[in-house]
């Protein structure tokens, strides 16, 4: 026990970054039975755009929380647009292909945008220093040192998916969202525009994806251009650990893979980390298919 | 419906091309340009050059470039080597086995003959039987791990001391100077990396030190709270990270935001100065790192001509193996002309007797084409910048 609970803790932060990534994944996968893996790399330029944006305003050290905040707001603004731009130039004229060509698509913008990333002169290839610092203080609990801002990070993506979980569960918008996941052609008879609703979608994904590259860079202090890659394929998982389509399971599988991989490498060493975590994840998925919180897929009758 | 969707392409396609052949046709003087690609041609001496120009390696690949193309362009100035002028055909390995073994086909086929590179042991290594069937001589500035002299190829010429001198060292280091009573030692599963990494194991413990079991992190990670965790709970008193320095940065950084300020040592593939920049605030400061003799701790004028050309021609200061890139072409070249010919065969065996002073020091090669005549040093983060350690072992 005295491995694993400091474990926990330090796995409850890295949760916090995969679940709001994966609640992205979830939201679009619901609406367009597409596993977009892109999505990581949304995160990854909106990370390099906060970097460039930050650069620019002059914005260093710790002292300006105000426009560090701006320039957050903007990021996620930013990420939620790039994702609906990918929407509107490459799935949507695919959008009665096939699921696997839909899935190969977003393959290819994912390597166009990390590609793209690499060959722009300011970005390129080098691992940047993120211009802001946040300061180290903090608390001990179970043996974990916690930063006040580690806290505010969690704090942040629990109040982000909160929000996320408030749209799609409780207003006519999110009514429409479930409407559309759950037969388009119905929804459409209904009167609802699926395009626009698709969009918003897309633009909630981006945005909490620009959320979460800036908490991250902010911590972690260092961007690159493959960054994306590693953390969109744990959100996936996560994603599907927690039932995909599903916004509060995305969160808890967020939160649970986080806990899993630190368990994990307190456990058995890094090395085992991963494959601990996914061992637990074809256990669960032997056990429930659609994930822990997932909707069961119904008989028809 | 179609010429709108035609439309739709066009404007978001052509502005993308013309933005990527843009830049890509205008390289930023710091990036370093690659030669074009072309097959020997009467008159020239074409040298592959297999270096990562992307991945997270990418920048230590442009710093040895510049090194070799500093040497190349000197060595031309002054009439070539035997009159032929010399061309430098570079290919991306990315550090990464798959692509070095294509960018290896893709350089024999151009017909070089002799290659001069590759930064990481894990690009090196699957190589290496490449180069050897196609009797090229192949000298590596910088990997210098023990796997690839143990392949047994003939033609292999490593600039940089393997790592079981390095190993050596830092059990020195660790029990003599630093007086450390368990440490932990973390690689980043890659072929240089746990190999300097079970060596430095090896040693210490054969130094009278404690050992604890060894933590491979994947090289994609970006979260050590857990390993730090660990740490903690183990009660190390110092830590030897064999990784890369991106990974260095991330570790280090957490590790002083946990509030643990015991001895961070690296191994020489984290010693760069983005390892410094990007652990942030102050975070690096008292690192240590190992490394073979940099280049600026080089004495003599030759080494502070060569800083002061490298800067004229890239407008940047030389990267920690530059000064063996240009060593190792300088070397390449010097065989050559003892050999007095460009034919392969014989460039190899006059490497075998060669004996120059480099910029690293005396340059000559063991038998099984490791170095001689450089050592390893301690380096330690000092105001923002490396220098020597006050203590060396």
């Amino acid at each position: 026990m005295d491995v694993i609970a400091p474990e926990i803790v330090a796995g409850l932060f890295l949760g916090a970054f995969f679940g709001l990534v994966a609640v992205g994944y979830s939201m679009v996968y619901g609406v367009l039975r597409l596993i977009n893996f892109a999505h990581g790399d949304f995160y990854m330029v909106s990370a390099y755009v906060s970097y460039t944006l930050l650069l620019t305003f002059g914005v260093a050290g710790t002292a300006n929380w105000g426009n560090f905040l701006i320039v957050g707001l903007a990021t996620m603004v930013v990420g939620g647009l790039l994702a609906v731009a990918v929407e509107r130039v490459v799935y949507r004229p695919m959008r009665s292909a096939a699921t696997l060509s839909l899935m190969i698509a977003a393959l290819g913008v994912s390597l166009v945008l990390e590609n793209g990333v690499l060959n722009i002169p300011i970005w390129g290839s080098a691992y940047r220093a993120y211009p802001v610092t946040p300061p180290n203080a903090g608390f001990e609990l179970l043996g974990v040192h916690l930063a006040w801002v580690q806290l505010l990070i969690i704090g942040v993506s629990l109040v982000l998916t909160g929000l996320v979980y408030w749209i799609v569960n409780r207003t006519l918008l999110g009514t429409a969202m479930r409407a559309v996941s759950q037969d388009r052609a119905a929804a459409a008879l209904m009167g609802i525009e699926i395009d626009r609703i698709i969009s918003i979608v897309f633009f909630i994904g981006g945005a909490l994806a620009g959320a979460a590259a800036v908490m991250a860079s902010l911590y972690y202090g260092q961007i690159s251009y493959l960054m994306g890659f590693y953390v969109g394929l744990q959100a996936f998982t996560a994603a599907v650990l927690g039932g995909i389509g599903n916004v509060l399971g995305a969160a808890v599988g967020g939160f649970l893979l986080g806990i899993l991989e630190a368990v994990g490498t307190g456990l058995l060493g890094p090395q085992w980390a991963l494959l601990f975590a996914f061992s637990v994840l074809v256990l669960t998925l032997w056990v429930r298919p659609t994930g822990l919180l997932g909707e069961r897929v119904g008989q028809r009758v | 419906m179609q010429t709108r969707r035609m439309a739709t392409w066009a404007s978001v396609l052509v502005p993308i091309v013309a933005l990527v052949s843009a830049c890509s046709s205008t390289p930023a003087a710091s990036q370093g340009t690659a030669a074009p690609t072309t097959a020997p041609t009467a008159g020239t001496y074409l040298v592959g050059v297999p270096i990562p120009q992307t991945g997270s390696e990418a920048q230590s690949g442009t710093t040895i470039f510049n090194g070799i193309k500093l040497a190349t362009d000197q060595i031309n100035a002054a009439g070539g080597v035997l009159g032929q002028k010399i061309v430098l055909s570079a290919q991306d390995d990315a550090c990464d086995p798959q692509t070095s073994t294509n960018a290896a086909n893709k350089l024999v086929s151009l017909g070089v003959q002799a290659v001069v590179g590759a930064y990481c042991s894990s690009a090196a290594l699957p190589a290496i039987p490449i180069y050897e069937r196609a009797g090229i001589p192949n000298l590596q500035p910088s990997a210098n791990s023990t796997k690839l002299t143990a392949v047994g190829a003939k033609n292999l010429f490593l600039l940089d001391p393997t790592g079981n001198f390095q190993a050596d060292l830092a059990a020195k280091f660790f029990v003599n100077v630093l007086k450390a009573t368990k440490v932990l030692i973390a690689n980043d599963q890659s072929t240089y990396s746990v190999d300097v990494a079970k060596l430095a194991g090896d040693a210490i413990t054969a130094a009278g030190g404690t050992v604890l079991p060894i933590q491979a992190v994947p090289n994609t990670a970006q979260d050590f709270s857990a390993v730090i965790t660990t740490i903690r709970s183990s009660g190390a008193d110092a830590i030897y990270w064999t990784g890369y320095y991106a990974q260095a940065a991330l570790f280090v950084r957490q590790l002083r935001g946990a509030g643990l300020t015991i001895p961070f040592v690296t191994a020489d593939g984290s010693v760069d100065p983005t390892f410094i920049t990007n652990a942030g605030a102050g975070n690096a400061e008292g690192a240590y790192g190992t490394i073979a003799t940099t280049t600026q701790f080089l004495t003599g004028s030759d080494a502070a001509k060569f800083v002061a050309d490298y800067k004229a021609a890239f407008s940047a200061d030389p990267g920690p193996y530059s000064a063996y890139g240009y060593d190792a072409m300088m070397a390449l070249v010097g065989a050559a002309k003892a050999a007095n010919s460009l034919d392969p065969a014989k460039v190899i065996t006059a490497l075998h007797s060669l004996k120059i002073d480099g910029l690293t020091g005396s340059v000559s090669f063991a038998a099984d084409g490791s170095r001689q005549g450089a050592k390893f040093v301690v380096l330690k983060v000092v105001n923002g910048a490396y220098q020597m350690a006050p203590t060396q072992p």
